[in-house]
């Protein structure tokens, strides 16, 4: 049973190696025929040649460091105030009856339109690129902290108020404990909209970054590093999302 | 000693409306003596989880006097723990730490607390299981683990919803029978709401009988049965069968008359 699922997991990966190769085989192709001009799509072999050097001589390492930073900040804040806030707001409804139509609206703008602003008050650096992808988490996990509290069973507060739990004891082991899960969904989410928002920044104005060499190499026409720095993003992308499922298995083990 | 201190629970013509809707119960009185089992019968409706509720302090009481050994109920009281019919296992603890939520919720050491909790467990047969999640247990285990959760804390007035309401058939009389043995063991003043009649008399020393909405106590019937009883000698017994009859004949007519009412 479970050998024929391994042997069925195995067939599924080989189909897919056999695609990529047959699609970048294609690719090449169509690229050096020239079918398609080579300035719009680069090419596989090229793309492989900018990645072997940008990561042999380190430049492009240097600035998915600047990058990966820039968005581990922005998360940490933002999950922070993201949850403080929510937390607030499950204890206090009164709170959030008096924050909620201001949070709204600026939830409502599109973050990127803040990007300028962001620019002049934190600089060309870091400061303003954490300070969009911050904006960008916190609502997420925001949102997500406010269900999660809500969401806690009626039943699971009636037994404890029975059982004599004080107030921030019931807060703490079944309110909290209950709004973990959702938590952690909206911890899952607003980490990939902080490197959005990071990477967005970087494009509008940087002087380093991953963003900031899009823009620099989409400028001098060099298509294939353009699509070198996509793949190095996407795999970021990738592994960031991986650590926090493996981190969620471990944590939320009882469900 | 004072005369109170010899009740667990005096409920003294207690009426209650829940605004908006019909009157729930009417002039209730009924004593509970200490180390006594009470069930309380009736259809549905009938306002039997309302007293439980009043008792527990979970509903400010509207007319009539309660107390519960000697006092004003109010929630959260150490000597009263309080069973519902759903097991109520935060899903997030393990059957051990859920056994000694009652105890940490209290204050008690955490050394106490996992001694009794084990304890407990053990005596309901799942300390092979205190380090499972509530996930991994059938609906009667989980049940289990709330019994022990309820005994854990050692109040001397247990106030029990239906607690098996939601078991199968066999599961329900496994239960029963650690029930009996439990309160065996360490005598409690129960309160137990039920519309299971054979549970009724099967546990209780006295069952109290009620009428559908509004509800209102028409009989009150003594279980002698002798103890240590064991639930399923309990099913060949015939006075254990003498004594349903007439519990049922009892609700029987309370649901006729409930019948006429409601044609006329």
């Amino acid at each position: 049973m479970i050998g024929h699922e391994v042997d069925q997991r195995g067939k599924t990966l080989s189909a897919q190696l056999v695609a990529l190769v047959l699609f970048l085989a294609l690719w090449e192709w169509v690229s050096t025929a020239k079918i398609i001009e080579p300035l719009f799509i680069g090419r596989p072999s090229g793309i492989a040649k900018y990645l072997y050097t940008a990561l042999t001589n380190g430049t492009i390492l240097t600035e998915a460091a600047w990058t990966l930073g820039a968005t581990l900040s922005a998360f940490a804040l933002g999950s922070f105030f993201g949850i403080a806030f929510g937390l607030l707001f499950a204890v206090f409804p009164s709170a959030e009856k008096f924050f909620e139509p201001f949070f709204s609206a600026f939830n409502a703008l599109p973050r990127v339109a803040l990007a300028p602003l962001f620019l002049l008050w934190f600089g060309l650096g870091v400061g303003s690129k954490i300070a969009l992808g911050l904006s960008l988490t916190f609502f997420i996990v925001l949102a997500n902290t406010i269900a999660g509290a809500r969401s806690v069973d009626r039943d699971f507060l009636i037994l404890s108020q029975t059982l004599g739990a004080s107030k921030s004891k019931i807060f703490f082991k079944v309110t909290l404990m209950s709004a973990i899960p959702t938590i952690f969904s909206g911890l899952k989410l607003g980490l990939i909209y902080a490197l959005l928002g990071v990477i967005a920044g970087e494009i509008i104005a940087s002087q380093h970054g991953l963003g900031q060499m899009l823009t620099f190499l989409a400028g001098t026409f060099d298509t294939n590093g353009v699509f070198g720095v996509l793949v190095l993003l996407g795999l970021i992308g990738v592994i960031l999302t991986n650590i926090m499922t493996m981190l969620e298995r471990r944590l939320l083990r009882w469900r | 000693m004072t005369s109170h201190v010899d009740f667990a629970a005096e409920i003294d013509n207690v009426s209650h409306i829940f605004s908006g809707r019909a009157q729930a119960i009417v002039d209730v009185t009924l004593k509970v003596k200490a180390g006594e089992f009470v069930s309380i019968v009736g259809p549905s409706g009938c306002g039997k989880t309302t007293i439980l509720n009043l008792l527990a302090g979970l509903i400010p009481l509207q007319r009539g006097t309660i107390a519960v050994a000697g006092k004003q109920p109010h929630a959260g009281r150490h000597d009263v723990a309080y069973m519902l019919a759903r097991d109520c296992l935060f899903p997030w603890r393990t059957a051990i730490q859920n056994a000694m939520v009652g105890t940490e919720f209290r204050g008690i050491s955490k050394a106490e607390g996992s001694r009794r909790a084990l304890g407990f467990l053990k005596r309901v047969g799942l300390d092979e299981f205190a380090d499972h999640y509530p996930k991994a247990l059938s609906h009667g285990m989980r049940q289990r683990v709330a019994l022990a959760r309820t005994f854990a804390m050692e109040s001397s007035i247990l106030l029990m919803d239906e607690p098996f309401g939601a078991l199968d058939a066999q599961t329900k009389m496994q239960l029963e029978a650690l029930l009996l043995d439990l309160w065996n063991d360490e005598r409690r003043s129960v309160v137990f709401i039920t519309h299971d009649l054979s549970e009724a008399v099967t546990l209780s020393d006295r069952v109290i009988v009620m009428s559908a909405r509004p509800g209102r106590i028409v009989d009150n019937i003594s279980i002698p049965l002798p103890r240590p009883r064991s639930v399923r000698s309990l099913q060949k017994d015939p006075a254990y069968h003498e004594l349903y009859a007439k519990v049922w004949s009892r609700l029987e007519f309370t649901l006729d008359t409930n019948a006429q009412a409601l044609s006329t």
